[in-house]
């Protein structure tokens, strides 16, 4: 019986790495057509602003209220460890590293893979399972250039743009968070944050941002694309686009941030 | 003209395809009967290269379209049009916006002239109002009378049909049979319809194949059909012609 139980874990641990390995190795062929396409003729500019417009409008909101509460909550739990060291002075800037380095793309990143990586996945699903994307390709338009290029393109351009807002947000939060226990006008907070602040701080976390949009556009399609199953694959498409766009980003962070020290080791 | 020979595809050990050959000639209407499931949508995907065959030969207008390359396959494709079972709807799309998308993308009309030969695709399939609807908005019916006028709206030379009228009301199969009758008529076009609605077959052919375990067991006129001694068409045949279940099994 016990054993019985530990097989259908085992088995299940087992098929569940496979299908992990069987994604990534579809979402690298994927990726490679998408490089493919991309810079051929049409570029359907039109319909990528379409996206980028639907994006920002989707996750506006919601990474608004995430960057404020980073920032709010952020300065709240730092400030009495820095008080105890004697160092709130420190408190806009460390607020500033924390969120321009890490917080501010990694969690407004994860934050797209749910909203957007799943929209995508459920969007192209159910074209799939409807037949719109074969009814696309025998009206010989290319689908993959009009549905997922442009997609692909929209979340690598937008999600860096967000980043930049989120970031600007949350450093607002940690300012909200210092007057609170501190005496401090914005012009002195501000100018803290710009004195700490470096090129070798903000560029590498706006560039990954780069890769992360790209990572939550490309599952998301590739998922969505090869959706099976009518509405049951619809949904298995969009809660697996979550999930392994959610990996891959941790995943690509921390090689990232390793390219980062190496790049600018101080 | 389509020719159509040794065609083969399975999906894993299940054989849906089994050396089939077949011609439909210019400007004929060729149908192909069989119970659900048997590989008619199958066929026809085979033939716009939807689906790639395991083997065979697929020559459309002189073309080999296994062998073309995508940008050949392309050309071809805009003399194609294939209505989908679902009628497949770009369902983020209006009405309009989805008559003008194969325009857009591959004539140089100008925007009144697109607009024009919306109204006039639209005025053909009885439609005209739903122009700025939303798929969402329409019933199953209409859906495949916009579907249609889409598949129509580049005038194809050959036109493809996935189940016209499955799923639809009497009145509506009737009405979708009477349009494809009188696009046949309109465009001269070369046709392909799958279905299992033996009206629409009687009314719209001018061959009839029976596709049954992988092969053709039939290809000929709707009367050869109807005259035919072969147990299992003549099954077909009157199963389909049965409108109830249960008067059937009582007569029986």
């Amino acid at each position: 019986m016990k054993q019985n139980f530990l097989d259908k874990i085992i088995n299940k641990l087992t098929s569940q790495v496979f299908e992990f390995f069987e994604i990534i190795g579809g979402v690298t062929t994927f990726s490679v057509k998408f490089f493919a396409s991309v810079f051929r003729p049409p570029y359907e500019i039109t319909e990528v602003r379409k996206h980028m417009d639907e994006l920002g409008v989707k996750t506006l909101a919601l990474v608004s209220v995430t960057g404020l509460i980073i920032g709010l909550v952020l300065g709240m739990q730092s400030q009495p460890v820095m008080a105890r060291f004697g160092a709130e002075m420190f408190l806009p800037g460390m607020i500033a590293l924390s969120v321009v380095r890490e917080l501010g793309p990694v969690i407004t990143a994860l934050i797209f893979a749910g909203r957007v990586g799943s929209g995508i996945g459920a969007e192209l699903g159910s074209m799939r399972v409807t037949e719109q994307i074969d009814a696309m390709e025998v009206s010989a338009i290319d689908p993959f250039k009009y549905l997922v290029v442009t997609r692909v393109l929209a979340c690598t351009l937008m999600l860096p743009l967000l980043t930049v807002y989120v970031d600007f947000i949350a450093i607002l939060g940690g300012y909200i968070s210092v007057i609170i226990t501190q005496n401090l006008t914005f012009a002195l907070y501000a100018d803290l944050v710009i004195r700490t602040l470096k090129f070798s701080d903000i560029l590498p976390g706006i560039t990954k941002t780069f890769a992360f949009g790209f990572i939550v556009g490309i599952v998301g399609s590739y998922l969505g694309y090869y959706a099976k199953k009518g509405t049951e694959g619809v949904g298995k498409a969009s809660t697996t686009a979550v999930v392994i766009s959610s990996l891959l980003i941790l995943l690509v962070d921390v090689i990232m941030v390793r390219i980062t020290l190496f790049l600018f080791p101080e | 003209m389509i020719k159509v020979s040794k065609l083969n595809i399975s999906f894993g050990d299940n054989i849906i395809l089994d050396d089939i050959d077949f011609e439909v000639p210019n400007g004929s209407t060729v149908v192909v009967l069989g119970r659900s499931g048997i590989g008619k949508s199958v066929l026809l995907k085979c033939l716009v290269k939807l689906i790639q065959p395991d083997s065979g030969f697929i020559e459309i207008d002189g073309k080999a379209v296994l062998n073309l390359k995508t940008r050949e396959l392309n050309e071809l494709r805009k003399e194609i049009g294939f209505l989908f079972q679902s009628a497949a709807l770009y369902d983020s799309m209006s009405v309009e916006e989805n008559l003008a998308f194969p325009l857009k993308k591959h004539t140089e009309l100008s925007e009144s002239e697109m607009r024009e030969r919306i109204i006039e695709m639209l005025d053909m399939v009885g439609l005209k109002e739903a122009l700025k609807k939303m798929p969402s908005e329409l019933s199953g019916g209409m859906k495949k009378r916009i579907g249609l006028a889409r598949s129509l709206i580049l005038f194809p030379k050959i036109m493809l049909y996935d189940e016209p009228t499955t799923g639809l009301d009497p009145v509506t199969s009737k009405e979708i049979t009477r349009l494809i009758l009188e696009m046949q008529d309109r465009f001269k076009m070369t046709s392909i319809v799958v279905t299992h609605d033996m009206i629409c077959a009687m009314s719209v052919a001018d061959q009839i194949l029976v596709l049954e375990s992988g092969k053709f067991i039939f290809n000929g006129s709707t009367d050869d059909l109807v005259k035919s001694k072969n147990m299992f068409l003549q099954n077909f045949l009157s199963t389909k012609l049965e409108d109830n279940p249960k008067d059937a099994s009582e007569r029986r």
